[in-house]
């Protein structure tokens, strides 16, 4: 079949469901279309193999709530659209996003469940379900997934009726005691001890269901990082939110407060100086080397390899020197300006840099030559936690994890940014799919990112440092996609004229992947869960994640330790 | 003997004081070899002696729906059976303090009791009794524990008797039995480390969370004892692979190098195995080494029938 | 530091069992390591302080996977709503003598979170704390400053040392 992928031709699949379009800009289509029509057009991008489900944006427009930011309503120019809700569905195809946009009335917004269709779209619309408050109809999973169990029901934080004050006595009041499970004798209180004693039945982060070792049902509970970042952006200044973007993630802090910048750069319509650019790339890059040699100590230690792991943060800290040196902090380096950079790289920063990479790229070598081929290392890799390609395709994976799927993604090369334009990156692919692969992508992208760093700074364009940005930023929407250490970054953010943000959306790029790993998950063994999960480079924040087990008819808390020398001891190794 | 000596043995050399000493101390020379391995500076010489301390005055948490009395006296027994092994061997290269014959048989029997102390603690907190506590339990003896004890027991019949301190005045005359029966040797190491649960020679099965699982359970006095009687038996199993099979040790200088010898070995397989690690097939190895290393005795009981000496 | 009192302090006396058992805790401070919803770069560099370069082992330092075998719980994060319940129960399985570090801004006021919904802020609300090392994030130096900070607290008062002629400032 041969369909028009272009926006165009997109344009025309969808005209049946198509209450309005607009063409925002050449790489971005807008489609408005109804709560009922929004299943059948997806099903039609669907069949065309058109993108991927990136994010779903909830908007409320709903007038009364401004109050508390202090900003006048301005009249959006229709009517229908005051006091009302939006969900915004982006598909991004390459440097192209389509946008489906359904507008809810105020009491009772529902939408029908998307996940029938999109996999991956249910933990987007559980998001969209808790703090909006918006039905999603024929959800097949009614439980929980951002705010906690003894969240109020029908508070719903991000609507502009809710400010955080008013959480003020929620966050503090005495939490709800879980049921306590009481055995022996009456009036005996049982102390909540071992892993099979779940006297107290909290939310394990992981639910797996195993019959004898193979796992055959796997589901997630997020929210032990939920703060509310959203909503707080929300009550701060433009340029106080460079700030809590970058803590969003203490990893990847440069790549957020990026995408942030870049987003409203371009609602106020500012030119970047390239000197400016290319040193945000530069960090960028710098940013990526770090990660990824932290991730490969953290998997190392998962798979029981804590020589390796201490060896790789060993040379990490050649990096974190690096980055302290020209910004003068390892970690949150806060480089970015509204306009351009803070910091410049002067003649003695670009000669640490590569002395320090050359160093690093010996080192890496050493890792790529133990990672293919250490006989152990291979076992609890090769072959395992398998994603096909279509499997990666369809439930959206990004970022090294997708790369290793043979899913040829990434931002820098199919909708460069920044200095990536001037500084072509080449896609490291691998299509073995396995763990083993996404240990080769994420090594092999280290040399890529040397090689980059090298000839960026063989060519530091001169100039400025940063431009001017006004104090308010004009009004619009702007969509701003990067490419994180772990895969596709997407944050949505409108501005209604004022010195703060009216919403910005933030899709981390680990979402998106959480879908493949548990779908994958299932007919694998329970050891090995701990190196698939690791595999795609989570946010390694939860590393007291505990892990529910259902196993004959038992239901087991494991600690996430206890997974990990599970699977450690299971393959002959010492825990 | 008389009592007073006997008493002295017992509780100060070389029993009690003198093994917990030499316990922690090659315990610090263990985690400083790793940790030098690992590149890093690693612990200080008095730190397995504060952590044995600081668990001793913690305190200690019961947990509920276990047999009280199990819960705190299975460390006990497992620390007091380490002790009285110490008792039979050449420690320090002097005479064992007691000996009688086949007290080889009741040594090797006492440092099997570390390991269904541990294995019985295990079923009682984690399982409470339950058969797949037990079986677990089981599983784990027979991974290391049998092949140990034939190790040893090849040293044993060469020198024609089941006293150890005989064993050791052969080992001390012959040829080092290493080079004689260098199976036997590896398995009695491997063994060693497997016992002691020292990486990468873990059980070779799957679910060992019964060790794990006992260990995770205690806190304080019950967590110390199991500690120390495991730095107790690594000072015991290293000298009596060092008396048997690196030509007996006669006096406490041989003692020292060839012991710590030894734990050179197993720090480097601790440290630098994470390269090298032995594989799936661990498991069938390790059951065809403990064949061999029976295949082995079988030989020499064979060969010694036959009035052929080694 | 330990606070310093005028002159000998009398009842001070400690008996040599008591003065081991200290010594016994300010060297063998056993770590567990508790996120309650930190951005992970205060856990970052707590790593950073286990691996070579830093090496907290030498200080006895040692990461338990269990709350039942730690002395100490070193805490990052501003405390989301869900987070609060795993905190305390963990802080609850810790046997006595147990000791907490709060490490970071956001465990000491919420951070840079302040004022967001799903976070309580102080970490000293849900459980009782010893040392806060602030920082976003703290370096691994002043982690291990933070952490000998902690086990000099643990150590008794010493008594004021003699006026001296030539000292003018605080000591």
């Amino acid at each position: 079949m041969n369909v028009d992928t272009t926006l165009g031709g997109m344009t025309e699949l969808l005209k049946p469901w198509t209450l309005m379009s607009r063409a925002v800009s050449d790489t971005r289509l807008e489609v408005e279309t109804t709560p009922s029509g929004i299943v059948p057009a997806v099903g039609a991008l669907k069949g065309a193999q058109w993108g991927f489900l990136s994010a779903i944006t909830g908007l409320d427009h709903g007038a009364a709530a401004k109050a508390d930011t202090g900003i006048a309503v301005k009249a959006m120019g229709d009517a229908a659209q005051n006091g009302g809700f939006e969900v915004l569905y982006h598909f991004c195809r390459g440097p192209s996003v389509l946008t489906f946009r359904v507008k809810l009335p105020r009491e009772a917004p529902a939408v029908p469940t998307l996940s029938a269709v999109v996999p991956s779209a249910l933990i987007y619309e559980k998001e969209l379900a808790e703090t909006f408050g918006v039905t999603i109809e024929g959800i097949p999973d009614r439980r929980r997934q951002f705010l906690s169990d003894d969240w109020p029901t029908n508070l719903y934080p991000m609507r502009k009726d809710f400010s955080p004050g008013s959480a003020e006595g929620i966050a503090q009041a005495a939490p709800v005691a879980p049921p306590v499970e009481r055995r022996g004798t009456p009036g005996t209180f049982i102390v909540p001890i071992g892993p099979q004693h779940p006297a107290l039945k909290e939310p394990g982060h992981f639910e797996l269901t195993v019959d004898g070792e193979i796992v055959t049902h796997a589901s997630i509970r997020l929210g032990y990082v939920h703060r509310g970042i959203e909503k707080g952006a929300e009550d701060r200044s433009w340029i106080h939110n460079i700030y809590l973007m970058e803590r969003i993630c203490g990893i990847c802090s440069h790549i957020h407060s990026t995408a942030y910048v870049l987003g409203v750069e371009k609602l106020a319509g500012t030119a970047v100086p390239p000197r400016a650019q290319a040193i945000r790339t530069i960090f960028a890059e710098m940013e990526r080397i770090h990660s990824h040699l932290l991730w490969l100590g953290v998997a190392a230690h998962e798979a029981g390899f804590d020589t390796l792991f201490m060896y790789s943060w060993r040379d990490r800290e050649t990096i974190m020197d690096l980055l302290e040196e020209i910004s003068g902090n390892r970690v949150n380096y806060s480089v970015n300006l509204l306009g351009g950079v803070k910091y410049d790289i002067d003649g003695k920063g670009a000669d640490s840099l590569r002395r320090g990479l050359d160093f690093l790229e010996k080192r890496t070598r050493h890792y790529l030559q133990i990672v293919t081929s250490d006989e152990s290392f291979l076992r609890r890799t090769r072959g395992v936690g398998a994603i096909t390609f279509e499997q990666a395709n369809l439930l959206g994976t990004v970022g090294p994890t997708a790369r290793a799927s043979g899913v040829s993604r990434d931002l820098r090369v199919e909708a460069p940014y920044m200095a990536y334009p001037d500084f072509p990156v080449k896609t490291v692919l691998d299509t073995r799919c396995d763990l083993e692969a996404r240990f080769v992508v994420r090594i092999n992208e280290l040399f890529e990112s040397y090689r980059l760093i090298h000839a960026m700074l063989a060519q530091l364009p001169p100039g400025d440092l940063a431009a001017a940005l006004p104090r308010r930023v004009p009004e619009g929407e702007v969509i701003s996609r990067v490419e994180a250490p772990r895969g596709e970054l997407f944050y949505f953010i409108k501005s209604t004229g004022g010195v703060k943000p009216d919403r910005v959306k933030v899709r981390t790029p680990s979402l998106c992947n959480w879908a493949a790993v548990l779908s994958v998950a299932v007919g694998h063994k329970l050891a090995d869960i701990p190196m698939i999960m690791v595999g795609i480079d989570p946010c390694f924040s939860c590393n007291d994640r505990s892990i529910t087990v259902r196993r004959r008819g038992t239901e087991e808390l494991w600690t996430w330790e206890e997974l990990r020398r599970y699977g450690i001891s299971y393959y002959g190794g010492e825990a | 003997m008389n009592v007073v000596l006997a008493i002295v043995a017992m509780l100060i050399f070389p029993g009690g004081l003198f093994v917990i000493v030499g316990s922690l101390a090659y315990e610090y020379v263990d985690r400083k070899l790793v940790a030098r391995f690992q590149n890093r500076v690693g612990p200080r010489w008095f730190q397995p002696l504060a952590d044995l301390v600081k668990l001793l005055v913690k305190e200690e948490i019961v947990p509920a729906g276990v047999n009280r009395g199990l819960f705190i006296w299975l460390p006990v027994a497992a620390l007091a059976a380490a002790f009285t092994a110490a008792l039979y061997i050449p420690m320090a290269g002097l005479a064992p303090t007691w000996g009688y014959r086949g007290d080889l048989v009741v040594t090797v029997y006492l440092l099997m009791m570390m390991t269904l102390c541990i294995g019985l603690a295990g079923a009682n907190t984690a399982d409470r009794f339950s058969l797949v506590g037990s079986t677990r339990a089981l599983t784990q003896l027979f991974s290391y524990e049998a092949p140990f004890l034939l190790a040893l027991l090849g040293p044993a019949i060469a020198a024609g008797t089941w006293r150890i301190s005989e064993v050791n005045g052969y080992a001390r005359e012959s040829m080092w039995m290493i080079v004689t029966q260098p199976l036997g040797f590896l398995v009695a190491l491997i063994g060693l480390m497997g016992k002691l649960e020292l990486p990468p020679f873990d059980a070779p099965e799957a679910e060992t969370e019964i060790v794990s699982g006992a260990l995770t359970e205690y806190s304080g006095r019950g967590l110390a004892f199991f500690r120390l009687g495991r730095d107790v038996e690594l000072l015991v199993g290293l000298t009596l692979i060092s008396a048997f099979y690196l030509g007996g040790l006669a006096n406490p200088l041989q003692f020292l190098l060839k012991t710590i010898g030894l734990l050179f070995i197993t720090a480097a397989l601790q440290s630098l195995f994470a390269r090298l690690r032995i594989d799936q097939t661990v498991g069938l190895w390790w059951r065809a080494g403990a064949v061999l290393a029976l295949v082995q005795l079988l030989i020499l009981i064979g060969l010694k029938a036959l009035g052929v000496h080694l | 530091m330990g606070k310093q009192l005028e002159g000998n302090v009398p009842g001070a006396f400690r008996s040599a069992l008591d003065k081991a058992a200290l010594w016994s805790r300010i060297n063998s401070p056993w770590l567990v390591h508790f996120n309650s919803g930190s951005c992970n770069g205060c856990d970052i560099e707590i790593l950073a302080t286990l691996a070579p370069r830093y090496d907290l082992e030498r200080f006895g330092v040692k990461l338990q996977g269990s709350p039942r075998h730690a002395d100490v719980l070193i805490c990052t994060g501003p405390v989301t709503r869900q987070a609060r319940d795993r905190l305390l129960r963990t802080y609850e399985q810790m046997p006595a003598p147990k000791f907490v570090i709060a490490v970071g801004s956001c465990s000491i006021s919420g951070g840079a979170f302040h004022g967001c919904y799903n976070i309580v802020g102080d970490v000293g609300d849900v459980i009782p704390v010893d040392v806060y090392i602030p920082g976003c994030p703290p370096r691994p130096e002043a982690i291990i400053d933070g952490v000998v900070q902690l086990l000099q607290k643990l150590k008794p008062p010493k008594a004021a040392p003699a006026a001296s002629k030539d000292t003018g400032g605080t000591p």
